[in-house]
């Protein structure tokens, strides 16, 4: 391998670990994704920190290798927004997996088509207050739009491609002024008064826009240097060295071997000494571990959750502790293996699957002998207890494919279909091939069975679910499971089993009817009256403690009044 | 044979376990079905809080997603 081509296989081989770099970072912090779609500040200045050479926030450079990397991760769907945080994906596991060779061609497929990176808006030496929100352009401005950028990429590529011998970077922006002068923004009617400008790009911290006279250089040529150093130079089409501005073609060769081993700490520290390191290897390592790429040192360490996820997502625990005995020169310190052994067997105790599909046995149905092969085969579901099977919940259309025909899919995302149909009396009916785990469950609060399909109310079930669950909460699902509302009947029943009613009273009571409401006034009014006074029913009506009759009528006879003997006519 | 899409499962090594994980997120009185004594069926975000509540105590399953 020539001088060039050992240089450039490392330029890339570089790159590739700051943007494992930048995905470590997104590992440990699961940062919170912003209302502009980006990640927030600590997120940039942990990942700067953890970049081979981070760029300095205090020179106004900002975080621009930050946001290249993360702009071709997120292309590459190796990230993803989930539920409002930054989080690595299955992708990202595969791209990893793939030779360096092929990442190399994957990153530098997705630059190229990158629509979402604006060069412009990256290059320190500019400020671009024609950029928008969401880095639309304005339409009145110079800002080149994503597709004159994509075609410059792909013109300055082959420029590049096309050398032949070194040359210093200030010569590449000469000629590239002299042979692409319209490379991004289009200078034939420089002339003209209306293209005295650059409008709506200024120089950092300036307060016009440049004014084009003069100035390629300093905007195009900005630009074009931010290119050749960051995606031409760490994506291996050209070796860049900063310190005698040259730039050499990339030469012909191939890639740098790994050269790398892992000290096991029985602190639970994982430490990745070497100075080539593999990517694929540090990636898998970090998938179950907390990794801490920022320092010079990366170090890993293992904990019981990283652990536990990456369980779940596939891994045998014992592949990944003899992952670990590879990398490592010495032995896994004692305390680590075991602690390892008994993470693994404490998150077996406990398996959860979030979001399933769940294929149930009904009956003594043996799922293994009816499901179909094909679907086992595509999906391949674990088996649960009792013969049923479980898988994370595939792709609609993977299971529409491989679902046998005329088999129905309950949706649980949804609303399901009112299955329990209620009866004049206690009784009700709910055919079994219908029924679904929502209306399972609400006929198990609220019922018992009495044969295949029908189900009986059962009073003393609704008062202790009501008290479990909360009355209103019962007397929801109960709307939303039954086919068509209930009778008043039962109605007046299940609101008075949940507690919603109190139960009514029908017997003998002591009541006091007045006539007329002034009359009813002036007894209230009364302490000696009052006493004897339950509640007042309704204006004129009261009902009264026991004996309150006896003692009422001795009360108004001692004022002369003497009480009816029936209530009629009133 | 019934296909229930988008529901959280949770089978645990044993029925204790399963009781203690189920009251340790409040979740007992939400399980859709108990499909075997050491199985449960509950809607996905009751799942998810499961996990957190299992997380939050320092308990790590194994979390299929």
């Amino acid at each position: 391998m020539t001088d060039t081509a050992i240089k450039t296989a490392r330029g890339f081989h570089t790159a590739e670990l700051d943007l494992l770099s930048v995905l470590e970072v997104v590992i440990a912090r699961s940062p919170k994704v912003l209302k502009n779609g980006l990640p927030n500040l600590a997120f940039f200045r942990a990942a700067n920190a953890a970049l081979h050479e981070p760029d300095d926030e205090a020179d106004g450079v900002g975080f621009v290798q930050v946001e290249f990397w993360l702009t071709l991760a997120r292309n590459l769907e190796l990230l993803a927004n989930a539920d409002g945080q930054l989080v690595v994906t299955p992708e990202a596991d595969q791209f990893f997996a793939i030779s360096s060779g092929e990442r190399l061609l994957r990153l530098r497929e997705t630059w190229l088509a990158a629509t979402e990176l604006n060069e412009f808006a990256l290059t320190p030496e500019l400020e671009l207050p024609a950029l928008k929100k969401g880095r639309t352009v304005d339409v009145t401005s110079d800002v080149p739009v994503a597709d004159r950028i994509l075609e410059a990429r792909r013109l300055l590529v082959d420029v590049v491609s096309s050398l032949d011998a070194e040359i210093t970077l200030a010569q590449l922006l000469r000629r590239l002024e002299r042979e692409h002068r319209n490379l991004f923004v289009n200078h034939d009617d420089d002339s003209s008064w209306r293209h005295t400008y650059y409008r709506g790009i200024r120089e950092r911290g300036g307060r016009e826009d440049v004014e084009r006279d003069g100035s390629w250089q300093l905007v195009e040529g900005a630009v074009l240097r931010l290119m050749c150093t960051l995606p031409l130079a760490r994506l291996g089409w050209i070796d860049y060295d900063p310190q005698s501005d040259v730039i050499t073609p990339a030469g012909e060769g191939g890639l740098t071997e790994p050269s790398f081993e892992v000290v096991v700490q029985p602190n639970f520290e994982v430490v990745a000494l070497g100075d080539r390191p593999d990517p694929s290897a540090l990636w898998k390592l970090a998938r179950f571990t907390t990794p801490r790429p920022e320092g010079r040192v990366r170090t890993y360490v293992l904990e019981r959750k990283p652990f536990a996820d990456a369980l779940g997502r596939g891994e045998p625990a014992a592949g990944l502790v003899d992952f670990l005995a590879g990398l490592s020169r010495s032995p896994i310190p004692q305390n680590v293996r075991f602690s390892l052994d008994d993470w693994a067997t404490l998150s077996e105790r406990i398996k959860i699957w979030p979001d399933a599909l769940l294929i149930e046995a009904e009956g003594v149905e043996e799922l293994a002998k009816v499901v179909p092969e094909k679907l086992l085969q595509a999906l391949q579901p674990t088996q649960l207890a009792g013969g049923h099977y479980a898988v994370p919940a595939p792709d609609p259309g993977v299971l529409r494919e491989n679902l046998p025909p005329r088999r129905a899919v309950l949706d649980y995302s949804r609303r399901l279909a009112p299955v329990i149909n209620p009866t004049e009396g206690t009784d009700l009916l709910a055919p079994r091939e219908e029924l679904h785990l929502r209306a399972r469950q609400l006929l198990a609060l609220v019922s018992h069975s009495r044969s295949t399909d029908r189900y009986e109310l059962d009073a003393e079930l609704v008062t202790l679910s009501s008290q479990a669950i909360g009355g209103e909460e019962l007397l929801r699902r109960l709307r939303e499971g039954l086919s068509r509302p209930l009778s008043s009947a039962l109605s007046l029943a299940i609101r008075t089993w949940a507690g919603e009613f109190p139960r009514p009273y029908a017997g003998g009571a002591e009541v006091l009817l007045a006539e007329n409401r002034e009359q009813a006034e002036l007894l209230d009014e009364m302490p000696e009256f009052r006493r004897w006074v339950d509640r007042r029913l309704a204006p004129g009506v009261f009902l009264l403690r026991p004996n309150g009759t006896i003692e009422l009528r001795k009360l108004l006879e001692g004022l002369g009044i003497e009480l009816r003997k029936d209530a009629r006519g009133r | 044979m019934k296909f229930h899409l988008h529901v959280g499962v949770i089978e645990t090594v044993d029925e204790t376990t399963l009781n203690e994980v189920l009251a340790v997120a409040d979740c007992t009185e939400r399980v859709l079905a108990r499909l075997a004594p050491n199985l449960a069926v509950l809607e996905r975000e009751d799942c998810e809080k499961v996990i957190t509540a299992l997380e939050g105590n320092g308990l790590h399953p194994k979390v299929m997603r």
